[in-house]
C-alpha cells in the first residue's frame, strides 16, 4: 500500500493511498483522532486512482474476448423455422394420395343405357365422400361410372379405368366367386400396376332371390350381387369404398393401420422375419421342422407382395432348453394346462430364449420374431385362455413391434402323458403349414391390418376372398399409403425434435455435417409436402442417414 | 524286393478295388453329412505331473454346404453361419485365455500344448476369402461383430496399429491372413456365456453342464477357443474348445501316497467340477469322455511289468471304460493311453463320475518341446531397452536327432510389437552358448515390417537354424520407447504396456498323434484334431514395458497456479483501491473499547449465574 504512494511525494493527502502514507509517516492530526466520523475529503480523487481503476477494468476487458473465444462452441445453423412450418403444414393438411373410384353397373335388361344417367350417378357418388374420415390417407378421389346393359356401355365423362365392355355380364356373377374375381380382373385390364389406384365396384343386377351380397376381391375391386335399387347401390358403393378400400375395415376406436400404430419396418426398409422352434425341454421330446422347404414356399408370395413396403428376409432356427417364464395352471375341466391372458407379458423368457438379433439385419433393420413354443411333457397340452374364459382358437398371441408366439401342442400329448424320453421327431408338413398360416395372420396384424374380417356394420352379407399372398391388392395399397405417410411423419417428427433439442440446449455442439443433412432433409420434406411424391424415396433415404448419425 | 508280375497285378487290382470302396464310403459319408447338421461333445481329462488336472472340452458343430446357410439352421448357431457368410471367412480362430500354459510341467510336445495353449488375453486370426484390397475393411467389421457377439473389447483390434498380416511366420498364407492380440483383456464369465450360447444345449445338459463357473475360474489356466473352418465343399465346421487346468478339490486325508512330501492327488470329475455328468445333450450325435494317461505314466506301468489297463499296479480308474485306445506319436512310438466312456450309457440315475486313484507314488514328466523359449526385457530407464529371447535346450533333440556336427534344428519366431516400442531390427544380435555369432550363421530367413508411428505395428518373422549341440541361444533387439499423446494412454498408464506374446514354432517337430487300433467307424472330432498335422508351437511370456508417462495432473496444476496468481493480483489491487488504513485503525481502537466493555458485562453475568445455580441446588 505504502509503496504505491512511495513513488511520488504529494504535497497534501489527495487520494486514500496518499492519505495512508501520510498517516503512517506523520503524526495524526487532532481532528482525525477526536471525531468519530471519517475525516472529510478535502480534494477529489486524483488521476492515479482513475488510472489504476481503468487498468483493472481494461485487463478484464482484454481478457473477456479471450475467455469467450476459448469457451465458444460451434453450432451449425439449423432451419428450425422451416421445420416448424413443415410440421404445422403436415398437421393441418395430412399427406394424401389421389385415387379413383369406378362404379360399374351391370344391367341385364336390353337396350342401350342413357348417357346422362352415368353422369348423374357419378355426381351422386361424389357427394358421399365427405363421409371419409379425417385420418384416412386418401386424397382427392376421382369418381367415374360405367353402365353396361344388353345394348352396350355408357361411361361418364371421366372414366378412369378401362372397362372392356361386354366381357362380363350380370349372369356371370352366379359363378364361383374366385372365377368371377379373375374374370373381373381381366375385364378391368388385368393390371395391378402403378399409377393412380382405381378401385372398381361392380353392381351386378341378379334376381335369383338369394338376397344381396357383397364380395370383396383379391385385387382392387368388389362386387355386389343381388337385386338392389339405385339408392341402395349408391350407399353400398360408398360404404365398401370408404370402409374397406380406404380404411381396411378398421373402425373408429380400434387399433390398426392409420390409428397411431407404427409399422414394424426398419428405417432402412429392411425386415428380418426370424422363425424359431423352441423345444422347452428336450428331455421329453425333441421336434424339428422342415422349414427350409415348406416355410420358404409358403412365405415367398407374402415376401414378394410386401416388397414395395419392406425388403423381407426369412431365417429359421431350432432352439433347445427354452422354458417359458410364466406359470400355467392345470385345469381338469379343459383337460390341460391353461395360461391366462394376464401371464402373457411374462411368457417370453429373455434369459433362456436366445433368439438373437440377426447379423444379416444390419444397421437399423427391424427383426420380427415368430416363435413356435413346444411345451414340455409336464405342461402339455398348454392352452391360452381368453379373458372371457374361452380358449384361444389359434393358441397364439402377438406382441406389437416384437413378433408373435404360437403354442404348439405336439400330437398325442395329454395330461399325464408319458415322456417320450428324448425321441427326435419331425413336425409334420400339415402342422407346419397351419402354424405358418397363423404367422401370416400375425404378420398382418403386426402391419396393422385385421387378421380376418367380419362384416361388421354392413347390412348385407359380405365375403372376402383370401389371397394366397396373405395380402389382397387393396390391402397392400393401404399399407403403401400408410407406410409413405408414417415415414414422412416420422421424418418430420425427428427433424422437429432435433430442432427443439438444439434450441433447448444452447451449449450443444452442432456439427456442420449434421446441419447440412438437416437442411437437405428439410428441403426434400418440403418438396413432398408440396406434392412431389416421387421424391419421397430421397427424403426417406436422407432421413435414414440422418437418423443413423 | 522283387515280386512276380502276376502278384503285382493282383495287388494293384486289389488296391484299386480298395480305393474304390474307400471312395464310395467317403461319398456316402459326405452324402450323410450333407443331409443334416451335426453336433458332438467330448471331454478329455488328464492328470498332470504337478498335482493338477487338465480338462479339455471339445464341441463340434458342423453345417453342410447349403444354399440356405445363414438362414435356416437346426443345430448350427445361426450367428456364426451369418458371420461366415457376411465376412467371407475361410478360417477363423478366437481365443480367450487367462493364465499362462506351463510348457515345462504340462507338456510342450503334444497336440494339447500345440493347438490349445494360447497366449494370455485375446488372440484372433482370420483368413478371408476375399480380394486383398477388401480384407482390411472386412477385418475391422469382423472385430466389431465379434466384440458384440462375445462381450469383449475385440473392437480394439480394429485399429491398424493393432493387427498385422504375417506371411509365413504364423501360418503360411497368401496375404489374406490377419492376426491381432490383446494381451491385457480380462477373461471371465461374461465371455463364457455367449460362447455357451452357440451350443445347442448351452450348459443345460450334456458335457457342458460340468462347467461350474467357480471351479473353472479358480483354475490355473483356462482358455476358451472358437475355431471355424468354412469351405464350399465341407460347409462350416465350428470347433469350440475350453481347456482348463485345475487343482482337484480333494480332501487330503483320502490321499493314499505321498511323493517326497508332495501328494499326487486322486481325483474324480466331482472333485474337479463339483458335479457329476448326468447324461448327454440329447441332440448331440456322440458324447464321449476320455481319460488320457501320459507317456510318462505308461512307461512307468510298463516298467512295473503290468498291462496298461484301467486297473493296474500304479493306478485305477473309478469307472471301467467302454474302450481303450493306444496313441502313437508321429514317430510311431506309443505316447499315451486313452480310455473312452460313452456318455450315452449314463443318465441322471446313473451319473458318470470318472476318476483316477493312485496306488503307488509316482513321479513322471511330460514330453517337452526341443527348446524352452522365453522372452524378457533388458535395460533400465524410460528411454530405451532391449528385448531378449532365449532358447534353452530341453535335451529332446539328443533323443531324436543324431548329434553330428552339421545337424541343425529350425525354429520360427513370429513377434508383433506395438509402434510405441520402436525396435531397431538392425541391432539384432545372436549369442549361442554365450558366444556372439554372425547373424547369417543363425538366421536363415527374416521378414520384417517396421512399425510406423500411430499407423502400423512392427512385425518380425524369422526362421532360425540352431546347431543341435547348442545349449542356449539368446537373441537381443534394441528398442526406443516412443511417446504417446496424453489421450492415448490407457487408464493406469503407470502399470506399463503389454507386448503380445511371441510365437515360436519348430517346423521339424510334429505333435500329431495316430490311433492304429481305433475302429474306422469310430469318429471323434477331438481325436481327429489330434491327428491333424501339428507343428510344435509355444508362446512366450507377455512383456510389460514401462513407458514414460506424462504428469497427468499437470493441466490441473497449471490452472490452479494461474488462477492463484490472478486472484492475488486482482485481490491486492482492489484491496489497495478500496481500503483506507487510517480509518480502519481508528475503527479497531473503537472495537477494542467495545470488547472490553462487553467482557466486563459477561463476567458479572456469569458470577450471577453461578450464584443462582448454587441457590437452586441448596433449595432442592
Amino acid at each position: 500500500m505504502a509503496e504505491i504512494a512511495g513513488d511520488e511525494t504529494p504535497p497534501l493527502p489527495s487520494s486514500s493511498g496518499a492519505e495512508e502514507s501520510s498517516l503512517l509517516s506523520s503524526p495524526p492530526s487532532p481532528t482525525a483522532i477526536s471525531g468519530d466520523e471519517p475525516p472529510p475529503r478535502t480534494r477529489k480523487p486524483g488521476t492515479k486512482r482513475l488510472v489504476l481503476t481503468a487498468s483493472v477494468l481494461l485487463s478484464f476487458l482484454v481478457g473477456l474476448p479471450l475467455l469467450l473465444k476459448s469457451t465458444e462452441i460451434h453450432r451449425s445453423p439449423l432451419p428450425s423455422d422451416a421445420i416448424a412450418d413443415l410440421s404445422r403444414r403436415l398437421q393441418s393438411h395430412p399427406p394424401s394420395f389421389p385415387c379413383g373410384l369406378h362404379a360399374v353397373f351391370l344391367r341385364s335388361g336390353p337396350g342401350s343405357p342413357v348417357a346422362s344417367l352415368a353422369d348423374q350417378l357419378e355426381r351422386a357418388i361424389s357427394t358421399q365422400h365427405h363421409l371419409l374420415p379425417a385420418s384416412s390417407t386418401a386424397g382427392n378421389i376421382s369418381v367415374s361410372v360405367t353402365i353396361q346393359s344388353g345394348g352396350g356401355c355408357t361411361s361418364s365423362t371421366a372414366a378412369a379405368s378401362p372397362w372392356r365392355c361386354g366381357l362380363l355380364t350380370a349372369a356371370d356373377s352366379v359363378r364361383d366367386d374366385e372365377v368371377f374375381d379373375e374374370l373381373l380382373h381381366s375385364a378391368l385390364g388385368g393390371r395391378d400396376g402403378d399409377g393412380m389406384k382405381v378401385y372398381t365396384i361392380v353392381i351386378a343386377e341378379d334376381d335369383d332371390g338369394k338376397g344381396t351380397r357383397v364380395v370383396i376381391g383379391k385385387h382392387r375391386h368388389a362386387w355386389v350381387v343381388g337385386k338392389v335399387d339405385e339408392a341402395e347401390a349408391l350407399s353400398l358403393i360408398g360404404n365398401v369404398f370408404i370402409k374397406y378400400f380406404m380404411n381396411g375395415g378398421i373402425e373408429e376406436g380400434e387399433t390398426g393401420i392409420g390409428k397411431g400404430e407404427f409399422m414394424p419396418v426398419g428405417s432402412d426398409g429392411n425386415v428380418v422375419l426370424s422363425f424359431s422352434l423352441l423345444n422347452a425341454d428336450p428331455n421329453d421330446w425333441v421336434y424339428d421342422w422342415e422349414f427350409k422347404n415348406i416355410g420358404e414356399r409358403i412365405l415367398t408370395p407374402v415376401v414378394e407382395a410386401l416388397r414395395p413396403v419392406a425388403d423381407i428376409n426369412i431365417e429359421s432356427q431350432v432352439l433347445y432348453h427354452t422354458p417359458k417364464s410364466s406359470y400355467s395352471y392345470s385345469d381338469d375341466k379343459l383337460g390341460g394346462n391353461v395360461l391366462s391372458m394376464g401371464d402373457i407379458p411374462f411368457f417370453v423368457n429373455s434369459n433362456e430364449w436366445h433368439l438373437d438379433t440377426s447379423i444379416s439385419a444390419t444397421g437399423r433393420s427391424k427383426v420380427l420374431q415368430f416363435v413356435v413354443y413346444i411345451p414340455s411333457a409336464r405342461e402339455c397340452p398348454l392352452y391360452l385362455q381368453l379373458p372371457d374364459g374361452e380358449l384361444s382358437k389359434t393358441n397364439a398371441f402377438i406382441s406389437p413391434m416384437w413378433g408373435g408366439v404360437v403354442i404348439w401342442n405336439p400330437p398325442g400329448c395329454s395330461v399325464g402323458s408319458k415322456k417320450a424320453h428324448g425321441t427326435r421327431r419331425q413336425m409334420s408338413s400339415q402342422e407346419l403349414m397351419e402354424t405358418l398360416e397363423i404367422f401370416i395372420g400375425q404378420l398382418r396384424q403386426l402391419f396393422g391390418l385385421k387378421p380376418n374380417y367380419h362384416a361388421q356394420g354392413m347390412d348385407v352379407a359380405t365375403k372376402f376372398l383370401v389371397s394366397e399372398k396373405g395380402f389382397a391388392q387393396w390391402e397392400l395399397d393401404l399399407l403403401y399409403r400408410h407406410h409413405a405417410c408414417s415415414n414422412l411423419l416420422s421424418c418430420v417428427a425427428t427433424l422437429e425434435s432435433l430442432s427443439s433439442l438444439v434450441q433447448s440446449l444452447p451449449r450443444m455442439i452442432v456439427m456442420d455435417e449434421i446441419g447440412r443433412q438437416v437442411c437437405s432433409s428439410t428441403t426434400l420434406a418440403e418438396w413432398i409436402v408440396h406434392g412431389h411424391l416421387l421424391q419421397y424415396f430421397f427424403i426417406y433415404f436422407s432421413a435414414t442417414v440422418f437418423d443413423s448419425e | 524286393m522283387m515280386m512276380p508280375p502276376s502278384t503285382a497285378r493282383r495287388l494293384c487290382f486289389l488296391s484299386l478295388l480298395l480305393l474304390l470302396l474307400l471312395l464310395a464310403a467317403a461319398a456316402s459319408a459326405t452324402a450323410d453329412a450333407a443331409a443334416a447338421e451335426e453336433f458332438t461333445e467330448e471331454l478329455l481329462l488328464r492328470p498332470l505331473p504337478d498335482r493338477k488336472a487338465l480338462a479339455h472340452f471339445h464341441f463340434r458343430s458342423s453345417a453342410p454346404p447349403a444354399s440356405a446357410a445363414g438362414r435356416h439352421h437346426h443345430l448350427f448357431p445361426k450367428a456364426i453361419s451369418q458371420l461366415v457368410q457376411k465376412f467371407h471367412i475361410s478360417e477363423l480362430e478366437l481365443s480367450f485365455t487367462q493364465g499362462r500354459w506351463n510348457y515345462e510341467q504340462w507338456g510342450g510336445y503334444d497336440p494339447m500344448s500345440t493347438n490349445n495353449a494360447k497366449p494370455p488375453g485375446v488372440e484372433l486370426w482370420a483368413i478371408f476369402d476375399l480380394p486383398l484390397a477388401e480384407i482390411d475393411a472386412t477385418w475391422k467389421n469382423l472385430t466389431h461383430t465379434l466384440s458384440g457377439l462375445f462381450c469383449a473389447s475385440i473392437n480394439f483390434l480394429e485399429s491398424s496399429t493393432a493387427f498385422s498380416a504375417p506371411r509365413w511366420g504364423f501360418k503360411l498364407n497368401e496375404g489374406n491372413l490377419r492376426y491381432g492380440a490383446l494381451p491385457r483383456e480380462a477373461v471371465c464369465t461374461e465371455n463364457l456365456t455367449p460362447w455357451l450360447k452357440l451350443l445347442p444345449c448351452r450348459d443345460k445338459a450334456g458335457i457342458a453342464s460340468l462347467l461350474y463357473r467357480p471351479s473353472v475360474y479358480k483354475g490355473y489356466y483356462h482358455s476358451q477357443k472358437l475355431k471355424l473352418k468354412s469351405s464350399q465343399s465341407l460347409g462350416i465346421i465350428l470347433d469350440q474348445t475350453l481347456t482348463v487346468v485345475l487343482q482337484p478339490n480333494t480332501v487330503s486325508g483320502k490321499q493314499l501316497h505321498s511323493t517326497g512330501g508332495q501328494l499326487q492327488p486322486s481325483w474324480s470329475m466331482e472333485h474337479l467340477f463339483s458335479k457329476k455328468l448326468s447324461g448327454k445333450c440329447l441332440v448331440s450325435k456322440s458324447s464321449r469322455v476320455f481319460v488320457e494317461i501320459e507317456k510318462g505314466i505308461v512307461d512307468n506301468v510298463d516298467k512295473a511289468g503290468s498291462d496298461v489297463s484301467s486297473n493296474n499296479d500304479l493306478f485305477v480308474l473309478s469307472t471301467a471304460p467302454d474302450r481303450s485306445l493306444k496313441e502313437l506319436d508321429n514317430l510311431e512310438v506309443q505316447s499315451s493311453s486313452l480310455y473312452e466312456y460313452d456318455v450315452n450309457n449314463y443318465n441322471s440315475d446313473k451319473p458318470l463320475n470318472v476318476g483316477i486313484t493312485w496306488k503307488l507314488p509316482l513321479i513322471w514328466s511330460c514330453t517337452r518341446a526341443p527348446y524352452h523359449a522365453s522372452r524378457f526385457l533388458m535395460g533400465s530407464g524410460n528411454e530405451r531397452g532391449s528385448i531378449a529371447m532365449s532358447f534353452l535346450s530341453t535335451g529332446l533333440d539328443k533323443q531324436l536327432v543324431d548329434s553330428s556336427n552339421d545337424c541343425s534344428i529350425k525354429a520360427v519366431v513370429f513377434q508383433v510389437v506395438p509402434w510405441y516400442v520402436k525396435v531397431y531390427y538392425h541391432s539384432l544380435e545372436v549369442f549361442i552358448d554365450g558366444n556372439s555369432k554372425a547373424i547369417s550363421e543363425v538366421v536363415d530367413k527374416i521378414h520384417v515390417t517396421p512399425s510406423e508411428d500411430k499407423l502400423l505395428p512392427g512385425t518380425m518373422e524369422m526362421l532360425l537354424k540352431f546347431p543341435c549341440s547348442m545349449q542356449l541361444a539368446t537373441l537381443t533387439l534394441d528398442f526406443d520407447k516412443g511417446f504417446l499423446h496424453i489421450d492415448e494412454y490407457p487408464p493406469d498408464a503407470n502399470q506399463g504396456f503389454d507386448i503380445p506374446s511371441a510365437l515360436v514354432s519348430f517346423p521339424e517337430f510334429n505333435s500329431s498323434r495316430s490311433y492304429p487300433e481305433a475302429d474306422p467307424l469310430f469318429v471323434s472330432p477331438l481325436l481327429e484334431n489330434f491327428k491333424e498335422d501339428g507343428v510344435v508351437k509355444s508362446y512366450t511370456e507377455v512383456l510389460l514395458v514401462p513407458l514414460t508417462t506424462p504428469d497427468f495432473s499437470m493441466p490441473y496444476n497449471v490452472i490452479t497456479f494461474t488462477c492463484t496468481v490472478l486472484a492475488l493480483y486482482f485481490g491486492s489491487l482492489l484491496n489497495a483501491l478500496r481500503r483506507r488504513i487510517g480509518e480502519e485503525e481508528r475503527g479497531l481502537k473503537k472495537a477494542a473499547l467495545v470488547r472490553e466493555l462487553q467482557f466486563a458485562l459477561l463476567q458479572s453475568q456469569s458470577q450471577m449465574l453461578r450464584w443462582s445455580t448454587i441457590y437452586f441446588f441448596c433449595w432442592i
